[in-house]
């Protein structure tokens, strides 16, 4: 179904399709544009009008009633194209036709230039339609060049957007009426009025109608309905432009950001530690590039489509080109299935979650074990680390990363090859039978639980017994060369049989992890001190006295009975305890309580100090 | 070479389509649809455009006039015809159209020879 438009040739009716009578129309204007300075120019476009109408009356009939694309190019066709009217004229004639100008103002429209062109004609259409020296809009592109080479694309969008001006007409039309506020003002006021009246229109339509209303109850809804179209229709074209604009800074803006964070990506694949992720993540590092490509496809479209569907607002371009809609969409679902795939793929590959259970012997009768840590510098050393990559860990000079743990990684080269380092960490269970049990839960991912298994198994980590001491690597290392980044962990398990002691070296302080105990220590407060395995759980041994921060607010328990301080001298010996002060030496005793101080000079011991003092 | 060529001729066909408009309406009144079906049996016209100013110029110079008569089927239209002045005018550009036929053709044999 096509909207038809009626018109009036040389006195004939023509009902003429909406995009055939664009084209005529323009057709005509163009014409007129050659001869409105010739002698009798009126005269030559009468009858040209005349020869047109006799030859669309000559292609409709009763049955074809309507004027198609094809009639009026088959007619523009017979009739020759502006461009071969020029075989008419002298050269003088010629001469004034390049000089013509319009004495009715012609719309302003943007158009690429063809004739002043560099490229595409886009800097020379801009300029004609702003009215300003072209030398400025082509030195504003070019500089536009140094922000994210923001003008390249936006040049193809706009070659791609705005039509070439082809004939006499839309050349016209692209130097136009000059664009200032006052026009613009103007416009949209005219759409504005245009507006009112339609409504007061429809409003009188509607009264009018309402009284018949029982009559004619079809009537007054097709009435509505069409009111409600054309209300639609004058709102939207008064709220083109700002839609447009709107439409047109939403879309550079999202452009840039996507353009700058692609453009980051790339660049971070030339950073080594950038690289080195890459390379562990992605199965393939074909996928990583895919995957830039495809995000880029992704997003990038809708915004181009933003920009592109921004300007045809904003500028009322009324030509769309379907090849474009068309490949736009399926480069955007080319784009779509590239993410989609490598979204899968490396989705897939940490699809199942996989762990083994190492139990370790521990060789010891000891009650008491020594639990200490191997820091990551010692193995760092051990791995032959480069030194500049230590400092990037370590630039402080100490041990910055002991504290940012789990679910931290880092990719370290050793002499060999690439290694994956992660934190391990330990927790201290009770045990059910009467021997400490020690078991490394390595934990990873695969495609599925075999995969996941095998590659948990792989992951290097080492704890070295002494006796009773037991030292566990901070790290665990997983060789990057044949493996992947997938969620490797290790997992320390410690049961601790009842009654049994562990010491939890302060250097195990991050490496314990969540470790349960009677009095709801903190990880960080457990460490330096010993702790037994009750009924209940662990209990700290020596702990007594010292306040830990998350016992502030409990109420304070009675502080236990200060233990007797000896002092032994060679000469005298000093007790302070509940009793007093105490001095005994071979001379005297002396002795200070509530009661008073008593001194006893007859060489004898305590007791009888004691004795003088009650 | 070509595109040197179609213009020669182009500018030769628009040099003689006055003559053969005239030598048209010579032979009776007609409207520009006969003039251009005419011209077109020669193959003088390529677009039918470039009809329309050469006429509205010959009319303005007084070699033709032109009246109106409704049409059953479309538009009025448009009749020329030739006028006094326009007949003598043809006389004399035939005359000299006659001649310079016969001196290019003579020139070009020559060339030939």
């Amino acid at each position: 179904m096509n909207k038809t438009v009626t018109i009036n040739i040389s006195g004939i009716i023509f009902h003429i399709e909406e995009d055939a009578y664009d084209k005529l129309s323009k057709y005509l204007s163009t014409i007129k544009g050659y001869f409105s300075k010739t002698d009798g120019g009126n005269e030559i476009m009468s009858d040209i009008e005349a020869r047109i109408a006799e030859m669309l009356q000559s292609k409709t009939s009763a049955v074809k009633q309507v004027v198609l694309m094809a009639d009026v190019d088959s007619v523009i066709e017979a009739m020759g194209k502006p461009e071969e009217f020029a075989e008419g004229h002298t050269e003088k004639e010629e001469q004034e036709d390049e000089s013509f100008q319009s004495s009715e103002p012609i719309k302003k429209r943007l158009f690429r230039d063809p004739d002043n062109k560099a490229v595409g004609g886009v800097c020379s259409g801009i300029a004609a339609y702003f009215d300003v020296d072209i030398v400025w809009i082509r030195l504003a592109m070019f500089l536009l060049i140094f922000f994210g080479g923001l003008s390249l694309w936006v040049y193809i969008i706009l070659w791609i957007v705005i039509p070439e001006a082809k004939t006499t007409a839309e050349k016209l039309a692209m130097r136009g009426e000059k664009i200032d506020i006052n026009n613009i003002s103007k416009t949209v006021k005219e759409e504005a009025e245009q507006l009112k009246q339609r409504a007061k229109k429809y409003g009188n339509d509607l009264k009018n109608n309402s009284q018949d209303f029982r009559n004619d109850s079809r009537n007054f809804f097709d009435k509505l309905g069409d009111f409600i179209k054309d209300f639609l229709i004058i709102f939207s074209k008064f709220f083109a432009r700002i839609i447009g604009l709107v439409l047109l800074i939403f879309g550079v803006v999202f452009m840039l950001g996507l353009m700058s964070s692609v453009f980051g990506f790339s660049i971070a694949g030339t950073n080594t530690e950038f690289n080195d992720w890459v390379n562990i993540f992605f199965m393939d590092r074909s996928h990583y590039t895919m995957g830039l490509i495809g995000v880029s496809l992704f997003f990038g479209i809708p915004f181009i489509m933003m920009i592109y569907g921004g300007i045809k607002l904003l500028f009322k371009i009324h030509y769309s080109n379907r090849w474009l809609n068309i490949s736009a969409g399926l480069v955007w679902f080319v784009g779509f299935i590239i993410v989609l795939f490598v979204g899968i793929k490396t989705g897939k590959d940490f699809g199942e979650a996989g762990k083994v259970k190492e139990p370790i012997k521990i060789e010891t009768e000891r009650d008491t074990l020594f639990l200490t840590l191997t820091k990551s510098k010692e193995l760092y050393s051990r791995l032959n680390l480069n030194e500049e990559e230590y400092d990037d860990y370590d630039h402080e000079g100490n041990h910055v990363r002991i504290h940012k743990r789990h679910s931290d990684y880092v990719v370290a080269n050793s002499d060999k090859n690439k290694l994956i380092v992660g934190y391990a960490s330990l927790n201290i269970l009770p045990a059910s039978g009467d021997n400490f049990e020690l078991y490394v839960i390595k934990k990873a991912r695969g495609e599925d639980k075999r995969a996941a298994v095998a590659r948990a198994k792989s992951i290097r980590y080492s704890i070295s017994q002494n006796d009773s001491i037991i030292s566990f690597d901070e790290i665990f290392t997983v060789d990057a060369s044949n493996e992947k980044f997938r969620m490797q962990d290790i997992q320390v398990i410690l049961k601790v049989p009842r009654g049994k002691v562990v010491h939890l070296d302060k250097s195990l302080d991050g490496f314990i992890y969540d470790v349960e105990n009677v009095t709801n220590t903190y990880d960080g407060d457990m460490v330096g001190r010993r702790w037994i395995m009750n009924i209940n759980g662990l209990e700290c041994v020596d702990c007594e006295g010292i306040m830990f921060d998350d016992e502030h607010d409990l109420p304070k328990p009675p502080a236990p009975p200060a233990p007797p301080i000896n002092v032994e001298a060679s000469e005298a010996n000093v007790n302070i305890g509940k009793d007093g002060i105490k001095i005994n030496s071979k001379e005297a005793n002396v002795h200070i309580n509530d009661k008073g101080i008593n001194i006893d000079t007859k060489g004898e011991k305590g007791e009888k100090g004691e004795k003088g003092g009650k | 070479m070509s595109v040197n060529s179609e213009n020669t001729r182009a500018q030769m066909r628009k040099g003689v389509l006055e003559l053969c408009i005239l030598s048209i309406l010579s032979k009776g009144d007609a409207y520009p649809t006969e003039i251009i079906d005419k011209l077109k049996e020669t193959k003088l016209v390529v677009v039918e455009g470039t009809l329309y100013p050469l006429l509205t110029r010959l009319k303005n110079t007084g070699l033709l006039a032109y009246r109106w008569e409704e049409s059953t089927s479309g538009p009025p239209r448009k009749y020329y015809k030739l006028t006094e002045i326009g007949e003598q005018y043809l006389k004399e550009v035939q005359q000299s159209w006659f001649e310079l036929v016969d001196i290019v053709n003579k020139t070009i044999d020559q060339q030939k020879n």
